[in-house]
């Protein structure tokens, strides 16, 4: 399982660690049933404290990402990978919808918009 | 049991100087550090714990037994490591182990030599001539080979090098994989916590301001820029602090919120690192 | 607490080789057997304390799974075990150069050694650390300041003392300078107790 921090993000480091495992395991990376590195050990090997792992997992665990049994360790949890991405699609829209308006604001055409979108997107 | 170490209401008295009513839990499992500028109070508090000294008032549990009844019970499951050397100073490691060693019901020969062994540290010259470092990695082997819960250290990275100071972190970090140990260390380099403190507490001139998890303490304490014009009597009851310069003020809050809500979008809030809050502090707590 | 008690030799392993050839000159320069074997008592309990004038000694010993009790009491029933291995060795040392000595000689050289530690032991405790040599000369210029009234008294009722001591049997005298000496060790050693107890390291 793969991981990078980056201590100078604005990004919380608990928050970092969620995201990405969350995107390992919508890009399917790690399947159901796998277990993922118990909370102390991602600790020593992301040279972070303990806490802060503790609390990465917690929050992966209310989002229904992971799941934890007692002595035994972490395990991705069962996703209804439908369900997840038609949740983010309408998160997007919702974004999309407010850069719309914002570009209307200013008169950004559609051509425009669709160049900035291209270059950020390749980034 | 959560709490491995809690004192309650605890007061010392010296002449001249004092800690005063220190509430302070650390918890099982975590690595607390203690930061505090010096003569703070921190090794009066870490003597406390130890039972170096008994306090004027308060109580002092640890493993939630006491002192007076479990003193035995309790020391056999700490580890310490000071700041300095406390060993004899003409004696050799190997003879310092022989004194050391029939103290504790499960001092492990083995566990010792591999660390003698990772630290290389010679066995048969004498401690006087070990480096700071040394010393220091002499103390932890020992403290390491009992299998102690609670690991007590009082400034353990003060006049270390870079680089040994993170191969100190590394080793701490291993220790914090077995979940049942604890470890509690002052310090005032800061950086040390960054990477391995659970909690932190923090003491100032004999009083504890807080203890928190470093969560808590990223999500109560920032630093707060604007201009000048911005502050009045009321606005500055959001900081703990204002540092005043021509071209505008810095503030320590400690109450991110209440700050955004004062000032919205015509100020900058940024993370106030474990350094700037030791720092604003020593200004003096300006609210009640 | 053994383990406090044995680690003295530890400690004092060099010192220790020092310790033969030292009774030895004593024999040779033909000194009494009193003070031979009161010497030789008293020399590995001041090593030691010596050693835990030191601040760091004391931390040391009070964050080991050790209580204040034992420690205080491992000096105080050190001192007694060392004294006669001490008193072993120089017997032997003394039967080695056909020196001749008496029971006697062995009961009154531990009795002024016990009494010597029980007045020292204390003090110890009350000055700071650093200064225990020069309590211990000074604790010796106290003795032999006091020693000397106590002789010119002495000598001014000699014959009632000599009188006194013909008239009690030589069994009621040991059995009650024993009790004496070993009352003033055990108030001795409650007093360095109630003193260690409040220290702060």
């Amino acid at each position: 399982m793969q991981i990078i921090i980056s201590n100078s993000s604005k990004e919380p480091i608990y928050e970092q660690i969620t995201n990405q495992i969350k995107s390992l395991i919508l890009a399917g990376e790690l399947q159901e049933g796998t277990a993922i590195p118990s909370m102390r050990n991602l600790a020593k090997d992301l040279q972070i404290s303990v806490i802060t792992t503790k609390r990465a997992y917690e929050e992966l665990e209310k989002a229904g990402f992971i799941y934890s049994i007692v002595g035994k360790g972490s395990f991705v949890a069962e996703q209804n990978l439908e369900v997840i991405r038609e949740k983010k699609l309408k998160v997007i829209e919702e974004q999309l919808s407010a850069v719309i308006a914002n570009s209307r604001e200013i008169g950004l055409s559609l051509d425009e918009l669709k160049e900035l979108l291209k270059i950020l997107y390749e980034e | 049991m959560e709490n491995v170490v809690e004192l309650k209401n605890v007061t010392k008295r010296f002449k001249g100087f004092s800690v005063n009513h220190i509430n302070l839990q650390v918890k099982r499992g975590f690595v607390t550090g203690f930061i505090g500028a010096n003569g703070a109070g921190k090794s009066t508090t870490i003597k406390t714990m130890m039972n170096l000294l008994r306090p004027d008032a308060g109580e002092v549990k640890l493993f939630g037994l006491d002192y007076k009844t479990h003193e035995k019970e309790i020391k056999q499951r700490i580890g310490f490591v000071y700041d300095g050397n406390i060993f004899f100073e003409g004696l050799n490691l190997k003879d310092i182990k022989r004194i050391v060693a029939p103290a504790y019901k499960r001092w492990d020969d083995t566990i010792f030599y591999q660390y003698v062994e990772q630290f290389e540290l010679p066995l048969n010259k004498a401690i006087k001539t070990f480096s700071k470092g040394m010393q220091m990695k002499a103390s932890l082997a020992i403290a390491l080979s009992h299998q102690a819960e609670l690991i007590i250290m009082d400034e353990p990275t003060a006049g270390l090098d870079p680089i040994f100071r993170r191969e100190l972190l590394d080793l701490l970090q291993e220790l914090m994989v077995d979940g049942n140990r604890t470890i509690f260390f002052s310090t005032h380099i800061t950086t040390d916590l960054d990477r391995i403190a659970d909690y932190i507490a923090f003491i100032q001139k004999g009083e504890l301001v807080f203890n928190q998890s470093i969560h808590d303490v990223a999500e109560n304490y920032a630093l707060v820029k604007g201009e000048l014009n911005l502050l009045d009597r009321d606005t500055e009851k959001a900081f703990v602090h204002v540092h005043r310069a021509s071209t505008g003020f810095e503030a320590l809050t400690d109450n991110i919120k209440a700050a955004k809500n004062i000032f919205g979008d015509t100020v900058i809030i940024e993370r106030a690192s474990l350094e700037d809050i030791m720092y604003y502090f020593k200004g003096g707590i300006h609210h009640a | 607490m053994l383990n406090l008690i044995k680690r003295d030799v530890i400690l004092q392993k060099r010192q220790l080789l020092l310790f033969i050839p030292f009774i030895l000159v004593f024999i040779l320069l033909g000194a009494p057997p009193v003070l031979i074997f009161l010497v030789a008592s008293i020399f590995i309990p001041f090593n030691t304390y010596a050693y835990d004038e030191k601040v760091e000694t004391n931390i040391l010993l009070n964050s080991l799974p050790y209580t204040r009790t034992e420690i205080i009491a491992s000096r105080y029933l050190g001192a007694i075990v060392y004294m006669i291995l001490s008193i072993g060795v120089t017997s032997l040392a003394l039967l080695a150069f056909n020196k001749h000595f008496t029971v006697s000689d062995i009961a009154i050289g531990s009795g002024l050694f016990l009494l010597f530690a029980a007045l020292t032991f204390p003090l110890f405790q009350i000055f700071k650390q650093g200064y225990i040599t020069t309590v211990i000369l000074i604790s010796f210029i106290l003795l032999t300041w006091i020693s000397r009234p106590i002789a010119l008294y002495m000598n001014e009722h000699l014959t009632t003392i000599i009188d006194f001591v013909d008239n009690t049997s030589v069994t009621v005298l040991y059995t009650g300078a024993t009790f004496f000496i070993m009352l003033i060790y055990i108030i001795s050693w409650g007093i360095t107790h109630s003193i260690y107890q409040r220290k702060v390291f």
